[in-house]
């Protein structure tokens, strides 16, 4: 028990690492490929910056079970008595944190890197993060789940993420577009209530569908 | 049953080419490219229709574990995207002389575009599992949340799209709809869907008889 | 405005032969089973089942995930190629749920 926790430990500290390092090579390729032009840049910068949550979010996610698909654990999570969505929402926490952690320091190198002011708009962006990350991660631990014994599940469970991802994608740019815009967050209330009907949605089918995914 | 159903399409889409094509008049704005209007719209109704009975589909496999369910979703969820497809391609020609792009990120189309995906990822993931009892519980899943997706796509597309954005000016079934106009579309529209009730039949005539054949 | 007669007759063909092809498609799946089904009814016996299975294992391992089967044997990917079903049979037999298959 406790091997299996030094396990996922490392294994979280490395999925960290490989994170981080990956979104700072997109905010590199960001930077090249809008070259200069400050007033572009400014211009897409809610887009890259969602792009770059999600790409790491598909990732981390994809990397869900690894843990027990690698250690041929996953008959023991079948046979796990009791309520399987507390290992749903176990894992859902476990890549949520790991999620958020990530999404920060690219927050912070994006700041720092392209020279953004966040200043009032820092309370609405985290509450517009959180409720982002929550929907990608409810059905990226869904999914995850699903592909896991999958062969082609590398490229499988990206094609069946993004676009159930899409109103979630378009509902937090939008609102992180008009925070930077300093806009009142009154003006993009209908995304946040789209996003939390998203999450709401997302998280109740997980917890009811989770168990039937678990069966074999 | 399908047999039925297929001479019944049939007759539904001679119906349909004849009100399209001879009782529906000429446009006013847009000419007689509007007449591709009498396939395009109608289709992605029958789609979505047909996404809706494979949610049901869905839900009552996993509530119930029925094959019939299964194979109704299974066949529901694959002439949907059909129906989706014809619709995106339909459109796309349309939009050729009339906007004078193929394509364009009007909502409708993206929206259309996000759900056709949605679902041929739903194909993807049956082809992939092998296990026949596994693949329907999964694809039960995914075909839930797929089809709740539907109405999130859709807002969420709508308003990026069009506030800030002024509404386009040809845009595919206006409201004020001329009665023969409509009644064009409704003549379509009943045609087409029986011609997806006659595909659903039969598809899941063939799973059955797949399933039969490997016992 | 022009007519644009070629974009309505684009429109309708691809639309017909869209449909056609899945119709097709739906009839010439029909007719593979139905000769499956033919050559099975021959060999009714255990052994005949067997070798029916065997040979269509074997073909299974040469056959690709590609929708179109060419070899009207080959099987599609959910066959016999699952070695532990989760479940025997499928789904859980239930009493009197014979579901019927033909029309």
């Amino acid at each position: 028990m406790a091997w299996k926790d030094l396990l996922v430990e490392r294994r979280s500290k490395e999925t960290l690492n490989a994170l981080l390092f990956f979104s700072l090579a997109l905010l590199f390729v960001f930077q090249f490929a809008l070259g200069p032009d400050r007033e572009r840049l400014g211009a897409v910068l809610p887009g890259l910056l969602w792009l770059g949550f999600i790409l790491s979010g598909v990732l981390g996610l994809g990397r869900a079970f690894l843990v027990e698909r690698e250690n041929d654990c996953w008959e023991g999570l079948l046979l796990t008595p009791g309520d399987k969505s507390a290992i749903y929402l176990g894992k859902l926490a476990g890549s949520l944190a790991l999620m958020l952690v990530v999404e920060a320091l690219v927050l912070a190198l994006f700041v720092v890197f392209f020279n953004v002011d966040l200043g009032p708009a820092l309370p609405g962006l985290a509450l517009v993060i959180v409720l982002g990350t929550i929907g990608v991660a409810a059905v990226g631990t869904l999914f995850a789940a699903m592909t896991a014994q999958v062969r082609a599940r590398e490229l499988l469970f990206p094609v069946l993420l993004l676009p159930v991802l899409v109103p979630v994608l378009l509902g937090t740019v939008k609102v992180t577009e008009a925070l930077l815009l300093r806009e009142p967050l009154a003006d993009v209330a209908h995304w946040l209530k789209l996003l939390v009907a998203a999450d709401v949605v997302y998280l109740a089918i997980g917890l009811l569908t989770f168990d039937v995914i678990l069966e074999g | 049953m399908s047999t039925a159903l297929g001479w019944l399409a049939a007759a539904g889409l001679a119906a349909g080419l004849g009100m399209g094509f001879g009782v529906a008049p000429r446009e006013v704005t847009q000419g007689n490219v509007q007449r591709i209007m009498y396939l395009h719209v109608p289709a992605v109704w029958v789609a979505y229709l047909a996404f809706a009975a494979g949610l049901v589909a869905s839900i009552v496999y996993l509530a119930r574990r029925r094959p019939a369910a299964d194979r109704l979703a299974h066949a529901a969820c694959e002439v949907g995207t059909l129906f989706l497809g014809v619709n995106i391609a339909t459109g796309a020609i349309w939009g050729k002389p009339t906007w004078g792009t193929w394509w364009t990120w009007d909502a409708r189309l993206t929206s259309v575009a996000v759900v056709f995906v949605m679902f041929v990822a739903y194909l993807l993931l049956r082809q992939a599992i092998e296990d026949r009892e596994r693949a329907a519980r999964y694809a039960a899943v995914l075909g839930i949340v797929a089809a709740l997706n539907i109405p999130l796509v859709h807002f969420s597309v709508y308003w990026w799209r069009t506030l800030h954005q002024p509404p386009s000016l040809l845009k595919p079934g206006s409201s004020t709809m001329p009665p023969v106009i409509l009644a064009a579309l409704l003549v379509n529209f009943a045609a087409l869907a029986l011609l997806g009730a006659y595909f659903i039949a039969r598809r899941t005539r063939v799973l059955a008889a797949e399933e039969e054949a490997l016992a | 405005m022009p007519d644009n007669w070629t974009f309505v007759a684009a429109a309708y063909t691809i639309a017909a032969l869209a449909f056609g092809t899945y119709w097709r498609w739906l009839n010439r799946k029909e007719r593979e089973i139905n000769a499956l089904r033919g050559r099975h009814d021959t060999g009714r016996t255990t052994a005949g089942r067997d070798t029916a299975r065997r040979d269509a294992a074997v073909r299974d391992d040469r056959s690709t995930a590609v929708r179109n089967d060419q070899d009207p044997a080959v099987r599609s990917d959910r066959t016999s190629r699952s070695r532990q079903p989760s479940m025997p049979g499928h789904p859980r037999p239930e009493p009197g749920s014979n579901p019927s298959i033909q029309q």
